[in-house]
Parts: C-alpha cells; sequence; structure tokens
C-alpha cells in the first residue's frame, strides 16, 4: 500500500510539468497495471478528491455525461446516479466496478476523445471508489438463493454408486446438461425436458431389477433382512425400518412419518396385490429414485415463520451442499452421523468435514467438475490439431495432458499446497509419453511422476491448456491471451466491436499475424484489450500448437518478449507468469474463489455475493493461499449456510 | 399423378430392408379407405446448420419454376421438383436488438422461435415456444411420441459458449415452453431403443404388462409426491417441479397409447445402431433413418435436427477443409475461405439430400413419405461474416400432402418474418394458432 501512495504522489508532483507522452508512463505505472488489486479500501488516505482542486461532478460532466447519460447511454451504461444522494447505491455496483476499472486502464474515455490528465483521473477514481465503499459489507446481505436443481450427470452416476454399490452410470445416456455461468451444475440451466424425465424413471426401473437382481446391492439397499422371521408385526416392522434407512439415503434426509407411511403403504398395497417381495422391493426403489425428493437437490424456502426471509440450513441440508461440492454424490455415513446428532451446522465442523472429504478418493469429483470446466479440460476432446501438421498429437498425448492438469490441481488440493502455484509451480506429473513430449529424460513406463520442470511454469505451459486455446493449424496468442484474463484473472475483456470478426485469424500466418497486431494497435478501440491479450499470448508463443516448445516459427524465430499495459516488460514466459503470480494474485485468487463459490453453490454470483467474495480472498491470502483456506471461505460463508427467500 | 401401389400392412423400406407396419392405416377399414377418408398425416421437420453459408453459392438467380441450382444446393438436383427455395425470409428476433454480441447462440434459439433471447449466462433462460413444439402440442397426442428432438453434437460441457448466453441456447432449437429446451437425442442407438424397444412381438406379453403396471403405480406414486410439493415452493422452484410433472404425464400418456391394441404392435426390423459412429457423415444418415422410421411407423409427426450446434467449430478434415467451420466463417470475403465454406455447406446439403432420398422411397397412400411431409433445412444467420439475419438460407422439402406447389424459388420482401412460413405450415398440420414469435400473418406463395 505504501509503496503505491507513493508513487500517486509522486505521479501528483509530476503531473504538473512534464508533456503528454511522460506522463503517460507514470500514469501507466500507475493505473495500468500495478494499482489493480489495491483496491481493498480508499487508497488515498484522508487527501479527498476535493484537496486535488477538482470536482468530481464536473469532471464526470466533462468526460463522461456526453455519452453515459440518459437513455440513449452508449452501451446501455448510465452514470447520473453516481452524483445522486438519494439512490440505492447497491443496484449499481456493477457499472461502478466497471467505470473504475476502465477508468483504470485508461479504456475510458475513448481514445479519440478529450482524456482527463492523471490527477483528474485520481480524483474520479477516488471519488468513485468512497462512493462504492460508502454502503459496503456492514449492513445485511443477503445469502442469495439457489433454484431448486436437479442432479447433473455426474452427480446422478455418483449417487446411485453410492446409494446401491453398483457402478451402474447410466446417466452417460441422459441428455447433456446444459450450461451456465461455466458449469452445468447451475439451478436456473438444469431443465428436465420430457425426455429425461423419461430417461429417470426408466433409469429408476433398471435400477431396481439390478439392485433385487444382485445381492450385495440388496443389502446395501435394505439391510434388514427378515430372513426366517414369520411374524406379521416384525415383518412389518423391518419394512418400515428398511424404508426409513433408504429413504434417508435417497432422500439425504429423513423420511417425515407421513412420508414413510406412505412408502408403507404404498408397498403393502403392492404386497396385497400380490407382488412378490422382489417386486415389491423394486416398487419401492424406483418410487424412491424417481422421487423429487431423490432427483433434486431439495432445500424448501423460507417460510413466513422467518420475518428477514433468510434461513439458516438445516444440518441435512448442509450435508448434502457440502458431499456435492467435493464430491459430486450423496454424503457418507459419517456426514449423516453428524447431520443426525446436530454437529454439522457451524462453519468449525463443515470445515473439519471438507478437509476430511478432500482427502477421499471421492474429492476426484471435484478435479474433474470443477477444474475439469473452470480450466475447461473438458474441452480437450473437441480439439483436434491438423494432423498433417501435428503428426505427434494422439489420443494418448491428449488423455496425459489432461491428467496433467489434474493431477497437479489433485496435489495442490490434497496436500493443502498454495493455489498459487497453479500458476507458477516449477514441477508438474508426467507420464513417459509426456515426458517425451516436453523433452524430459529419465521417465519410465509406470504412470505419472513428479518432474521438475526447466522452462514451464504452472497450468498455463501444460499442454492442455496451451491446446484448447489454440487453432487447429496455428497457435493463437489472442485466444491464450483471452483465456488469461477469462478465467486465471476474471477479467474477461468486452467483445469485439459487431463488425469485428470475433478471434478470427486462420489465414493467420507470422507475417499477417503482425499486421493484425498492428491493425489493433493503429486503432485505439481495439488497442485497449488487444494490447494485453496479445502481449500475454505472445509470451506464450514458444510453445507451439499442441504445447511442444520451439524457438521458431516456421523461418520466423520466436519472440515471446513483451510489454503489458503499464510498461511491465518480460522476456519470456517464465518472467510473464512471474509477473502474473506476483502482482496479479489478488485477481487471480478472487477470480478461483468467484468459480469454486458458483460452483459450490449451483448458482450464478450476484452483487450481494461481492463482500463474502472479498472476505474469502482476504482470509486466503492471509493463510499462505492455501488450498484449503479457500474450501474454509466458502463452506463456512453465508452464502453457503443459508438460504433466502426467493420470487 | 402417382401410380397408386397396393397397400398391405407391410411395406419394404427400400435398401434397408426394414419391414414394419403402418399403424395409421390400421384403425381403418378397407371400405372407409376407399371412401378417401383416411388421408396420411402430415409430418413436419427441422433441420438446422451453423454458421450462415456461403450466401453466393446458394441463392438461385432465377425466380419461379425451373431455378437454377448453384454449387451448394445442386446435390438436390433430383429433388427440385420437390423444394421451395425461399429469398428475403428473416428473424428480425436474431438481430441484437440492444443486446450486444451473441449471433451464434441467437441463431439457433431464435430458428424455430421467433422469438428473442433473453440474455443471461444463467438465470431466467427464456425464449419462446418453437414451431414444433406449438404443433406437438396440438397434434403430438396422435403418436406415441409428440416430437422428437436430434442432434448430432451434445451440448458444451464447460466454458461460456457465446458473449454471455447461456450454452442452453446454442444447443438446442427446439423449446417446450419459454425457459424449457427440449433437449437432444445424439446417440442414434438410444433414439431407435426409445422408439422401438418394448414393441417386440417376440416379447412375452405377461411380464410385459407386469412392467408397464409396476411403472405406472410408481408414477401414479411420486406424481402424488410432487403435487404435495408445489405449494412450498417459491416461483422458479415451482417451475422446476412443473417441468417435472409434465414429464410423467407425457410417459403415461405413452403407456396407455401403447398398450392401446390398434398401436401395440410396431415391428422394425432395422438392425440396431450400435452407439455414435465416429464418422460424422454416418453419424448424421443415421439420425436421419431415425427420423424417417419414426416417421414412418407414424411413431411422431414431428422431428428436429442440428446438423451441429450453433457457432460450430469443427473442422471438416474429410472432405479437405481442415479449418474450423465458425472460424471459417469469418471469412471476409476472402475467395479460399468462401471456397471452404461453400465445401461445407454442400456436404451438409448432401446429408439433406439422403434425408430425402429415405423420405421419397417410402410409399405411402397415393405418394410418397416425402409428399406428405414439410422438411424446412436452413440456418439463422445469412452469412457467417456479417452475421446478419435477414434473407435466410432456408429451403422447404415436400408437398405437405399436397398443400404446397414445389418446385418453385419464391423471392419476398427482405423483412418478411420466417415465423410467418411456420404459421402456414402449422395450418397444414391442422394446427390454428393467432401467431408464433414475430409473425405478421400467413406466408403466402406456398401454391400456386
Amino acid at each position: 500500500m505504501d509503496t503505491i501512495v507513493n508513487r500517486v504522489n509522486a505521479a501528483r508532483s509530476i503531473a504538473g510539468s512534464c508533456h503528454r507522452q511522460a506522463r503517460g508512463i507514470v500514469l501507466g505505472a500507475v493505473f495500468g497495471w500495478l494499482a489493480i488489486g489495491a483496491l481493498g479500501g480508499p487508497v488515498y488516505g484522508d487527501e479527498g478528491p476535493e484537496a486535488t482542486g477538482s470536482r468530481p461532478d464536473a469532471l464526470l460532466s466533462v468526460y463522461c455525461y456526453d455519452c453515459h447519460t440518459g437513455d440513449g447511454a452508449e452501451g446501455g451504461v448510465q452514470l447520473d446516479f453516481l452524483q445522486r444522494t438519494d439512490v440505492d447505491l447497491s443496484n449499481h455496483v456493477e457499472v461502478m466496478e466497471k467505470a473504475i476499472r476502465v477508468l483504470r486502464e485508461r479504456q475510458m474515455p475513448p481514445a479519440d476523445m478529450d482524456q482527463p490528465d492523471d490527477r483528474e483521473r485520481v480524483a474520479l477514481l477516488t471519488w468513485i471508489e468512497q462512493r462504492l465503499h460508502s454502503f459496503d459489507c456492514g449492513a445485511v446481505q443477503s445469502p442469495g438463493r439457489v433454484t431448486l436443481r436437479r442432479l447433473n450427470r455426474a452427480e446422478y452416476n455418483n449417487t446411485v454408486r453410492d446409494l446401491t454399490g453398483l457402478d451402474l452410470q447410466l446417466a452417460n445416456d441422459f441428455p447433456s446438461d446444459d450450461v451456465g455461468h461455466g458449469f452445468d451444475n447451475i439451478g436456473d440451466v438444469l431443465t428436465i425436458p420430457p425426455i429425461l424425465m423419461e430417461k429417470y424413471v426408466d433409469a429408476a426401473m433398471k435400477i431396481a431389477e439390478k439392485v433385487v437382481a444382485d445381492d450385495r446391492a440388496r443389502r446395501q439397499v435394505f439391510p434388514y433382512q427378515p430372513e426366517g422371521v414369520k411374524d406379521t408385526t416384525r415383518l412389518i416392522e423391518f419394512a418400515r425400518n428398511n424404508i426409513r434407512h433408504f429413504g434417508l439415503r435417497a432422500f439425504r434426509r429423513p423420511l417425515t412419518e407421513a412420508e414413510e407411511q406412505r412408502f408403507f403403504e404404498f408397498a403393502r398395497s403392492r404386497f396385497e396385490a400380490g407382488d412378490l417381495p422382489a417386486v415389491v422391493q423394486q416398487a419401492i426403489i424406483a418410487a424412491m429414485l424417481t422421487s423429487p425428493d431423490f432427483l433434486f437437490h431439495m432445500e424448501l424456502a423460507p417460510d413466513e415463520a422467518y420475518t428477514d426471509g433468510i434461513r439458516r440450513l438445516n444440518d441435512f441440508e448442509l450435508a448434502n451442499r457440502l458431499s456435492y461440492f467435493l464430491w459430486s454424490s450423496m454424503p457418507d455415513d459419517e456426514l449423516f452421523e453428524l447431520a443426525g446428532a446436530g454437529k454439522l451446522g457451524t462453519p468449525q465442523a463443515l470445515t473439519e468435514q471438507a478437509l476430511r472429504m478432500l482427502r477421499d478418493e471421492k474429492s476426484q469429483a471435484l478435479v474433474e467438475n470443477f477444474a475439469g470446466q473452470w480450466l475447461q479440460l473438458r474441452q480437450l476432446d473437441r480439439i483436434t490439431p491438423d494432423p498433417e501438421l501435428f503428426p505427434d498429437f494422439d489420443k494418448s498425448l491428449r488423455d496425459a495432458a489432461r491428467k496433467e492438469t489434474e493431477l497437479l490441481f489433485r496435489h495442490i488440493m490434497v496436500n493443502d499446497r498454495s493455489v498459487l502455484e497453479l500458476l507458477n509451480a516449477d514441477y508438474t506429473f508426467v507420464n513417459q509419453r509426456l515426458a517425451n513430449h516436453y523433452g524430459i529424460r529419465g521417465v519410465e513406463e509406470n504412470g505419472f511422476v513428479r518432474v521438475q520442470l526447466p522452462n514451464r511454469r504452472g497450468v498455463l505451459m501444460h499442454t492442455s491448456i496451451l491446446l484448447i486455446t489454440s487453432n487447429p493449424t496455428r497457435t493463437s496468442p489472442v485466444k491464450r491471451g483471452k483465456w488469461v484474463l477469462d478465467n486465471l484473472l476474471g477479467e474477461p475483456p468486452p467483445p469485439p466491436p459487431p463488425d469485428v470478426p470475433e478471434l478470427s485469424e486462420s489465414a493467420e500466418t507470422l507475417g499477417t499475424l503482425r499486421q493484425q497486431m498492428e491493425q489493433h494497435r493503429a486503432n485505439p478501440n481495439c488497442a485497449v484489450c488487444h494490447d494485453k491479450m496479445d502481449a500475454l499470448g505472445f509470451g506464450l508463443e514458444n510453445f507451439d500448437v499442441i504445447g511442444k516448445w520451439r524457438d521458431t516459427d516456421g523461418r520466423y524465430p520466436i519472440d515471446a518478449s513483451g510489454e503489458l499495459p503499464g510498461g511491465r516488460r518480460f522476456e519470456g514466459p517464465i518472467e510473464l507468469i512471474a509477473i502474473l503470480a506476483d502482482e496479479k494474485k489478488t485477481e487471480f485468487v478472487r477470480c478461483l474463489t468467484q468459480r469454486m463459490l458458483t460452483y459450490a453453490l449451483g448458482r450464478g454470483l450476484t452483487v450481494g455475493d461481492r463482500c463474502t467474495v472479498s472476505q474469502i480472498v482476504d482470509h486466503v491470502a492471509q493463510h499462505d493461499y492455501r488450498f484449503s483456506a479457500l474450501i474454509e471461505g466458502i463452506v463456512s460463508s453465508p452464502q453457503f449456510m443459508m438460504q433466502a427467500k426467493g420470487d | 399423378m402417382y401410380q397408386t401401389p397396393k397397400i398391405s400392412r407391410r411395406t419394404i423400406l427400400r435398401g434397408m430392408g426394414v419391414s414394419l407396419a403402418l399403424p395409421w392405416l390400421e384403425s381403418t377399414t378397407p371400405a372407409v379407405r376407399a371412401a378417401g377418408a383416411q388421408q396420411p398425416p402430415v409430418r413436419m421437420g427441422f433441420i438446422f446448420v451453423p454458421n450462415g453459408v456461403n450466401v453466393h453459392q446458394w441463392f438461385p438467380r432465377k425466380v419461379g419454376y425451373g431455378f437454377d441450382m448453384p454449387y451448394v444446393l445442386e446435390p438436390l438436383k433430383q429433388f427440385r421438383e420437390d423444394l421451395l427455395v425461399f429469398t428475403g425470409l428473416t428473424h428480425d428476433k436474431g438481430r441484437a436488438n440492444g443486446d450486444g454480441p451473441g449471433d451464434h447462440a441467437r441463431a439457433a434459439s431464435v430458428f424455430l422461435t421467433g422469438a428473442q433471447p433473453r440474455k443471461t449466462d444463467g438465470d431466467n433462460i427464456r425464449v419462446g415456444v418453437s414451431v414444433d413444439q406449438v404443433a406437438a402440442k396440438a397434434v403430438g397426442h396422435l403418436t406415441r411420441f409428440s416430437s422428437l428432438e436430434l442432434g448430432i453434437h451434445p451440448g458444451q460441457n464447460a466454458g461460456n459458449c457465446d458473449s454471455g448466453y447461456s450454452c442452453a441456447y446454442s444447443s438446442n432449437i427446439s423449446w417446450a415452453s419459454e425457459t424449457t429446451p427440449m433437449g437432444k437425442e445424439v446417440n442414434p442407438r438410444l433414439v431407435f431403443e426409445r422408439l422401438f424397444a418394448g414393441g417386440k412381438p417376440s416379447e412375452v406379453e405377461k411380464s410385459r404388462w407386469q412392467r408397464l403396471e409396476l411403472k405406472k403405480s410408481v408414477l401414479d406414486f411420486v406424481q402424488e409426491s410432487a403435487r404435495r410439493l408445489e405449494p412450498r415452493l417459491s416461483y422458479h422452484d415451482r417451475r422446476k417441479v412443473d417441468e417435472y410433472l409434465s414429464g410423467i404425464r407425457e410417459i403415461e400418456r405413452r403407456m396407455d397409447l401403447a398398450t392401446a391394441p390398434e398401436t401395440r404392435d410396431i415391428e422394425v426390423d432395422y438392425p440396431v445402431p450400435d452407439g455414435i459412429p465416429k464418422d460424422y457423415r454416418e453419424h448424421i444418415r443415421l439420425m436421419c433413418d431415425m427420423a424417417v422410421l419414426a416417421f414412418q411407423t407414424d411413431s411422431t409427426r414431428i422431428f428436429t435436427l442440428m446438423f451441429a450446434n450453433a457457432g460450430d467449430n469443427k473442422n471438416y478434415r474429410h472432405i479437405g477443409v481442415s479449418d474450423g467451420h465458425h472460424d471459417l466463417s469469418h471469412h471476409r470475403d476472402d475467395p479460399v475461405k468462401l471456397e471452404k465454406i461453400a465445401k461445407i455447406n454442400r456436404f451438409h446439403v448432401e446429408q439433406f439430400r439422403y434425408l430425402l432420398e429415405r423420405l421419397k422411397s417410402v410409399q405411402e397412400g397415393d405418394g410418397t413419405l416425402l409428399d406428405h411431409s414439410m422438411i424446412v433445412y436452413g440456418s439463422g444467420i445469412h452469412d457467417g461474416n456479417r452475421h446478419n439475419n435477414e434473407n435466410l438460407p432456408v429451403v422447404l422439402a415436400g408437398r405437405g400432402g399436397g398443400t404446397i406447389d414445389s418446385g418453385r424459388h419464391v423471392r419476398y420482401d427482405t423483412e418478411t418474418p420466417m415465423c410467418n412460413l411456420f404459421l402456414s405450415m402449422l395450418e397444414r398440420m391442422d394446427v390454428h394458432v393467432p401467431y408464433i414469435g414475430d409473425s405478421t400473418g400467413k406466408l403466402p406463395g406456398l401454391t400456386v
């Protein structure tokens, strides 16, 4: 913080005298790159904008209001509210955050408009930041509301596996789950079209048949086996116990008495209609597995008894959230026992359980379903580099590439390493195929081993990520840069104007690539984003389409140096990642937190969640960026532990 | 006009060695048939291709009968008399209209709905009911399946599909309600099993009946469970449980139909597909076969089929195009890229031709299955480079049971809503609605 303040002071003292170009450089150093992330609170101490002599409302009308007022506001962004004292600023958080970002990054005002000088820019920024923080996190925040969400395919498969002991994978034949907010477990997006309901019913019937035909599965589902028992009262008792046992697991909560009675009556009616015991059992299993309580993560909305419309989830609901977050599956016996004893509902208990669960093999689901979607490893299946240009590429490389990134994530998760190692680990996990690909000697045939990396760091230089950010015939610095901004820094660049083709560079050879870069630079509207995207991408040019190291592209030598907005220069990928891991670590952790919280909750985040996200980011930073701190922050957040009333 | 074939209870689907029953005839006596009271039903199908087309190689120059067929449409030459090629149809709601980028997601979700999709990455997805589902709601109860949703690629399983639009918009063209896409089946084996499993006569009647009875009682039970839940749910949650309940009702309806005597003995002698073929062409063709089988057995009268999802970027190396389709579609008038796009477009049209061949090979009543069908083929984008939504590349194949004078290239004013075509098609299915999407009226000119 001190550094920033000093730099700002320096900037102020220089600003008055230097000419435009020099001022730009200093400004860049202050706002363009370094200052991002220093926005934890008011940066400029007591010295408010008034002290600068510039009145922010005057600055707004000079530099912003030409375009950003009223109904016809450019891009739909209206800034009128900033001057008003009678507005609820919590409705404008996103716009304010955006205004700060674009001001800081000199994206606004557009280059062809009058530019504020750096003093004015500081004044405006400070003022908007103060406005933004004025309403902030002290007030009661809603924990948000998750729309009733159904099991997705992975959850269905895992739940059936853990419920019956039969790994049937029937959901592989279900229609694909649509993705929203980057994940396939978002309640609002997970619809039940008729075809899926049909598959649910057929799957339930099939599972029921398989369970009663398999002695072990049958005992797991219905452990109370009345062998040799003839007494009707006792038989009924066994049946009720079985219904209770299976009901608890299938619904992930105890059945109510009324529910138990309904299932019992259902069983009795089947029995009296002449069904064999096995058929009665089938009917019960099929009915449970077709029930909404099995298919949905059932959390009923707070009723009138909750006057503020916010309800603390009960222990069974928490157990359910926890296990689907970390295991993509139902809770295990320990979780059920804790929930039954009412011992799960504290942040400490949830954290303790979460850490236990991460050590369990089932946490592989978090790797495959969270990391697989966050880092888009699942896209690998659709990637096929041109076989003539890249004859080296084959399925074994694709598989190894995915595995490498999954193993690094898993390593950090299980060993509670710093999440920053995802960015800058100087080690990785390779099998022989991948070792050859990376030019690492001495890896034997058997499976994956940990190795030190001479010229790579972190996931960004994994073959997996390099592959999914390339075109079939050539690398794409733009795609790579955009991927970093989207997925690692959480600063997705705004989409290009409509008449510019998005990421279209299929005929891009090095020559034409340079020409395109020059076009970007020539057009200030392109430059604001492409300066950053392209610099990041060019820093990775030493890696070809399939992630192999190269010193030349055709006959051109690779130039992997670059300059990030703000003037930070780097020579090659390792320096680039060092800058990111150092100066952008807050953005990275924030981005990871946002993604993981989205995944954990099964809903998109809203402005109401930003205080929680900030608190988690701080918490992670205070704990050496450990993975466990991230998990702890999430499972003990109000968002995770509570539910607000919906519409 | 047509040679009237002798209709037996079985007919042979040429080239596939398939024998199957024609259930729509079964309930009629020869006397009624002779009186002409029972016409074969009219069917509708919709095929979506992504990324627009090479418009220079698509639109005929000559209007009316005897129109020319440019390179992309050329594979359909033998079907010229079965086609209407349109110029001028527009999906205004595919345009940004203030929503910014995301033309591909919009192009798919507007394609059959004519509605502006709500721009959201997840919360409160909304577009409109698609034309096939409007028809399905009206006539779907007449067949075992109200409609059939087919595709080649599953939805994208990670990441962002298109500029802030949830992937649901990119991977579905059929929408049961404003908020529920129908989903689609991409595995031909599963389509086949869904259509025909349980219908094999070899099956022991009694055990089948028992299973149906068990299933029925389970459905009754859980339906009641869901109803008990409903009052305790918030608005959004209730929507989910409504989807659940309408799914159950659809299954029950089918089970009732399946036990009705006149539809019980559908027999299909078609090899069960192995699964998803590696070869794209083979995959599309199997899906076409499934659509034809479904029509032929009157299992449904409505299908949709996405040859690829919106914005698809797969390469077409098997026809010598190694670039991604979407990347190419931003061609910037580069003749080399345009040529490649035309090749991809033509490849898709060739697969469409395969479907038409199959439909035409099935004799039915006094004509062919194609004569009794209306198959729309097209894209929600005109030119992939311009991302524009006027003058969409669209053709309509089939004569709609003799209600369409095909064999022509018809030109309309540029802003003629594509939904007007849908309204006219619905009318031919005996489905009468005041409007669909942004329709302004029926489309003139389908007959001369």
